[in-house]
């Protein structure tokens, strides 16, 4: 066992030190969810602001019960289906552009400018190009297809970035030993390319996911007659804003958490096992 | 080589294809079980569709409105920005928009509603005279603006008619008058003008309406009040005094006059609940929400007069066949009582007071349309306790209130540059 | 391979054999392996032109139009353009606006000075937490767990989240309440919320793991050997940031910050939310216009807002090419 040399002691300081600020780096982005926690406990006639007005669980209660405006239960399968599909296929056209764009072909600048397009076109605007031109076409909007449609668009950039960030220097002598072996260019991507860029394809799905899960202005035209969740939200405020909001809001942060300690226990099994 | 590389890559995409195909079926089940709308080829009677607001699509008035009339209907809840999109830009996916006569001047030369024939209304006559002649009672002013009866009558074709005529643009739903509200501890004093938004007393604690057409008009009660300005029609400024009003109103903003500029019903309701403003402009109902959470709120009825806004529910020229009856009938139900006694506990006035009335318990009838005291604890539209025993509606009676309405909301022919001067007022610090 | 992966860890791009020798004879080589492009690239080039370039298109046309009253009218008028760069009296010496940009452009310039200063604290604020990431979390699964907590925030609308602000940063909000409580003000402060204190925090605060996710990719690539090293030839550890981690994260710090750039600069919500409305955005701009059905003039907003982000894209790709760096 190491002995506590100076220099274990100075490395244990710099990363106690980076521990701390990474502490308080999570309570500065976690900031307002702690009103939120608190205020979901309001009671019953109390509000989204403070004072709390005693102490209840009623709006974690009313979290289940249909609400008043809207659909909120509906809405939030509706944006969770939806995101997965976006995470699906952002994952999968992210990965296949990351690994065309290893190569130079002719129009490659042309193609790596659209897709950045696809963050910079404003959103109400993309939203409303395409509502005129499927009302042209006589094609009815709906979340799955139109909603799908541009979520995608805007979730594509951020995921074909990262994944370009995963083949940066990855090298390519692995799969050149296959193929020299004679393995097909399937045999060559499922054994040796898919493994080694898995975590960042999950990552490119990811970020598919959360922006897709969130997205408000591309939705407005598109989603047509059900709502997704941020619709759903953005009608609820032209009413009352109740507590129910925040359950909400806590629930998913709770559920957030037990999922990442969920992936995390499939992760560790699954290592283990692969060793 | 190169064609048996082909046959793999296909053969391999293939395999993934009907997975994720799988996949997809599988999703798409579970989500017949629990989400409305995912298959929307298996529905057997298509609904008839509404949006609106969360105003006026409520489940329990859309439910209702399915039971009494036996078919399904979908409401879709949209916030302001997207109803009105919606309403403009595709009348293919709805039958019925529960928009605002202040919309009009942008939707009717756009043609996406159809006239609607008062012949096929009910109880037309019980409509009140707000919407039919601008006077609820013989003798009060109609105001200035886009007042409902200037853009009710329409032609067969749903083009704009002068004067009465056999067909309307759409038909007179809920409506209110909107004014001031303030915190009584923190102003320590009653608000009785329009004025009282520009004091010096508030400075900083003052919040306005960010909808710049609202807003402005809002700005322009205060400035008139306070004697600096007569405007011609604040419902349709001309572009000086357009100026006058937004230069007037950066030198408040560089002064720091301003907490906020709101742009939703809940967003106004925290800002009086968390104690960040003393004086706003406000909303009747969102006024009853900051007391129903114990906050003292008080809504003003400056001598002044209020800015009046009217719901209209229109039909889609898309609507055809059955389609149309039943939206008809939908109509038909909106002013049969029920739903205005619905929308009365949260503060609403409906078009045919006489059919609410029917359907509303006499002390909560003296409570929101007359003016008198709450004779017992009062609920919200859910039965929740919302007024207390003794409570006074602000504002006075139904009568009294749109009896004086001075404006009523509008799209000004100068919007765009109204619209330009407000951001440079939003702009300048 | 088996002996690349015993010595290290799966990173989070997998194990990778020691690069960077031959890398480039090996790509040059090797232009005529691999999946062929065309296949690679149809489905994701035919969505984007559907969905995108089409809707585009449609939008640079819309900017022409001429819109009345009765509604739009096709043309090909440069009206609205006009509009967006010509104040009445720019060229009259004795108006008040002598000289002064339009209100538009005054607009967008004050968005990209909200953004870039937001764009800069991200970085100082993300960048050591993806370094902490990257260099002093051993395991991979702990890495992806403390990197997917700063995630956890995303994914609760942030329609929830801007509601909880009020009551976090006003008057009467957590903050306050602390500070009163242990007396380091005695009555409220303002200066935090509907304040462009409050509304650039926010902006960090939204913002900042769009960079740090980036950053922490990169920075998982260094090879652990290559620091040893250094140390063991007697580097500090300035020197070592310098000559090796700075350089080898720049292509993630130059995705991180376009990521950051294009977001905020597109953004009207928080404005709204944190700041009270008490600034207009270019987004702010293109969503009035558009609330008001001038879909016109909402069109040309929103080209000379891409305009300004393609600048500003070119700008940061000018700086570090991340294409070339791959």
């Amino acid at each position: 066992m190491a002995r506590w040399t100076p220099e274990r002691w100075r490395k244990l300081r710099v990363k106690s030190g980076f521990s701390i600020y990474y502490v308080f780096f999570l309570m500065f982005i976690y900031g307002p969810m702690f009103a939120m926690f608190i205020l979901s406990f309001q009671g019953r006639r109390g509000g989204t602001s403070f004072p709390m007005r005693g102490f209840s669980l009623y709006w974690w209660e009313k979290l289940l019960e249909p609400s008043t405006v809207g659909d909120m239960q509906g809405a939030m399968g509706r944006s969770i289906i939806l995101a997965l599909m976006v995470m699906v296929i952002t994952g999968l056209f992210a990965t296949m552009l990351a690994m065309a764009f290893r190569k130079k072909f002719w129009f490659s600048n042309v193609l790596f400018y659209t897709i950045l397009t696809g963050l910079m076109v404003p959103g109400v605007l993309l939203s409303l190009g395409m509502a005129i031109l499927m009302r042209q076409l006589g094609i009815p909007a709906a979340w799955y297809t139109s909603g799908l449609a541009v979520h995608v668009i805007w979730a594509l950039p951020f995921s074909y970035l990262v994944m370009m960030a995963v083949f940066n220097r990855f090298d390519s002598r692995l799969e050149e030993a296959a193929r020299d072996m004679g393995a097909s260019e399937w045999t060559v991507f499922k054994e040796i390319t898919l493994p080694l860029i898995t975590p960042g394809v999950v990552a490119a799905g990811l970020f598919g996911f959360t922006l897709s899960y969130d997205e408000f202005a591309r939705t407005t035209l598109l989603s047509g007659a059900d709502n997704t969740l941020p619709l759903d939200i953005n009608a609820s405020m032209t009413q009352r804003i109740r507590p129910t909001l925040f359950a909400l809001g806590t629930a998913s942060t709770i559920f957030s958490l037990l999922m990442i300690s969920v992936f995390l226990g499939i992760y560790t099994i699954l290592y283990r096992r692969s060793r | 080589m190169t064609v048996k590389k082909g046959n793999a890559s296909v053969r391999g995409a293939s395999v993934k294809m009907s997975r994720r195909k799988f996949m997809g079926t599988a999703a798409s089940v579970a989500a017949a079980g629990t989400i409305t709308g995912f298959p929307n080829i298996v529905q057997a009677a298509d609904p008839l569709r509404t949006i609106g607001l969360g105003v006026s699509i409520i489940n329990e008035i859309q439910g209702k409105a399915a039971k009494d009339l036996g078919f399904k209907i979908r409401g879709q809840a949209l916030g302001y920005g997207a109803l009105f999109g919606k309403t403009l830009n595709q009348n293919d996916q709805y039958d019925v928009s529960e928009c605002y006569y202040d919309m009009f001047d942008v939707m009717i030369p756009s043609g996406v509603f159809q006239a609607i024939d008062t012949h096929r209304i009910k109880d037309w006559d019980k409509i009140s005279d707000l919407t039919k002649t601008g006077m609820l009672t013989p003798g009060s002013s109609i105001g200035q603006g886009d007042a409902p009866v200037r853009q009710i009558w329409v032609d067969k074709d749903g083009k704009r008619a002068k004067g009465p005529s056999r067909y309307i643009s759409g038909l007179p739903g809920w409506h209110n008058a909107d004014s001031l509200g303030y915190n009584p501890d923190d102003t320590g004093r009653p608000i009785e003008s329009w004025a009282e938004l520009f004091h010096s007393d508030f400075k900083g604690r003052v919040a306005l309406l960010n909808i710049p057409q609202v807003g402005a008009m809002d700005a322009a009660m205060g400035m008139e009040a306070l004697g600096l300005i007569k405007f011609g029609d604040k419902g349709d400024m001309t572009r000086k005094e357009i100026d006058v009003l937004i230069d007037f109103l950066i030198v408040k903003k560089k002064e720091g006059h301003f907490r906020a500029f709101w742009e939703t019903f809940g967003q106004s309701v925290n800002l009086m609940v968390s104690g960040e403003v003393a004086l706003q402009s406000m909303w009747s109902p969102a006024v009853t929400a900051v007391n129903a959470e114990g906050v003292p709120c008080i809504y003003a009825s400056p001598k002044e007069g209020m800015r009046g806004w009217h719901g209209a529910i229109t039909i889609s020229k898309k609507a055809t066949g059955k389609r149309l009856d039943q939206a008809y009938e939908y109509l038909n139900w909106w002013i049969s009582g029920w739903a205005g006694a619905f929308v009365a506990r949260q503060g609403y006035y409906m078009s045919t007071p006489a059919n609410t009335k029917k359907h509303l318990p006499a002390d909560e009838w003296d409570f929101w349309y007359e003016g008198k005291p709450a004779a017992k604890e009062l609920p919200d539209p859910f039965g929740s306790p919302l007024i207390n025993k003794g409570q006074v509606r602000d504002g006075g009676s139904y009568e009294q209130r749109f009896k004086k309405i001075a404006v009523w909301n509008s799209v000004m022919t100068e919007n765009d540059y109204l619209v330009k001067r407000w951001t440079e007022f939003l702009t300048a610090n | 391979m088996s002996d690349a992966s015993k010595t290290h860890h799966t990173g989070l791009i997998g194990s990778q054999p020691k690069p960077v020798d031959g890398l480039q004879r090996a790509k040059i080589a090797h232009t005529e392996e691999g999946f062929p492009t065309a296949w690679l690239i149809t489905p994701a080039t035919i969505w984007l032109i559907l969905f995108l370039v089409i809707p585009l298109i449609s939008i640079i046309i819309f900017s022409f139009w001429e819109n009345t009253p009765g509604g739009l009218i096709p043309a090909f008028s440069f009206e609205f353009y006009g509009e967006y760069f010509y104040t009445e009296g720019f060229f009259d010496p004795d108006a008040d606006r002598f000289l002064l940009p339009s209100v538009f452009i005054r607009t967008l310039g004050s968005t990209i000075y909200f953004t870039l200063v937001t764009m800069f604290l991200c970085l100082i604020v993300g960048y050591p937490i993806a370094y902490f990431l990257a260099m002093q979390v051993q395991a991979f699964k702990w890495q992806l767990a403390l990197f997917l907590l700063c995630m956890v925030p995303f994914w609760t609308s942030y329609l929830i989240r801007a509601v909880a602000w009020l009551p976090m940063l006003g008057r009467r909000g957590l903050i306050n309440q602390a500070l009163l409580g242990m007396g380091i003000v005695d009555k409220p402060v303002s200066f935090l919320f509907y304040s462009e204190f409050g509304y650039t925090m926010a902006l960090v605060q939204i913002y900042v793991v769009l960079g740090i996710g980036p950053i922490f990719f990169s920075l998982a690539k260094i090879d652990k050997a290559i620091l040893e090293a250094a140390l063991d030839m007697g580097a500090t550890p300035f020197q070592i940031f310098r000559e090796i981690i700075g350089p080898m994260s720049l292509p993630g710090v130059a995705i991180g910050m376009i990521f950051i750039f294009v977001v905020i600069m597109g953004e009207f919500a928080t404005a709204v939310v944190v700041y009270g409305g008490k600034t207009s955005t270019a987004g702010t701009v293109i969503l009035n216009y558009y609330g008001i059905a001038n879909y016109p003039f909402a069109a040309v907003n929103a080209l000379m807002l891409m305009l300004a982000m393609v600048i500003g894209i070119v700008v940061i790709l000018r700086i570090v090419d991340i294409r070339k760096e791959l």
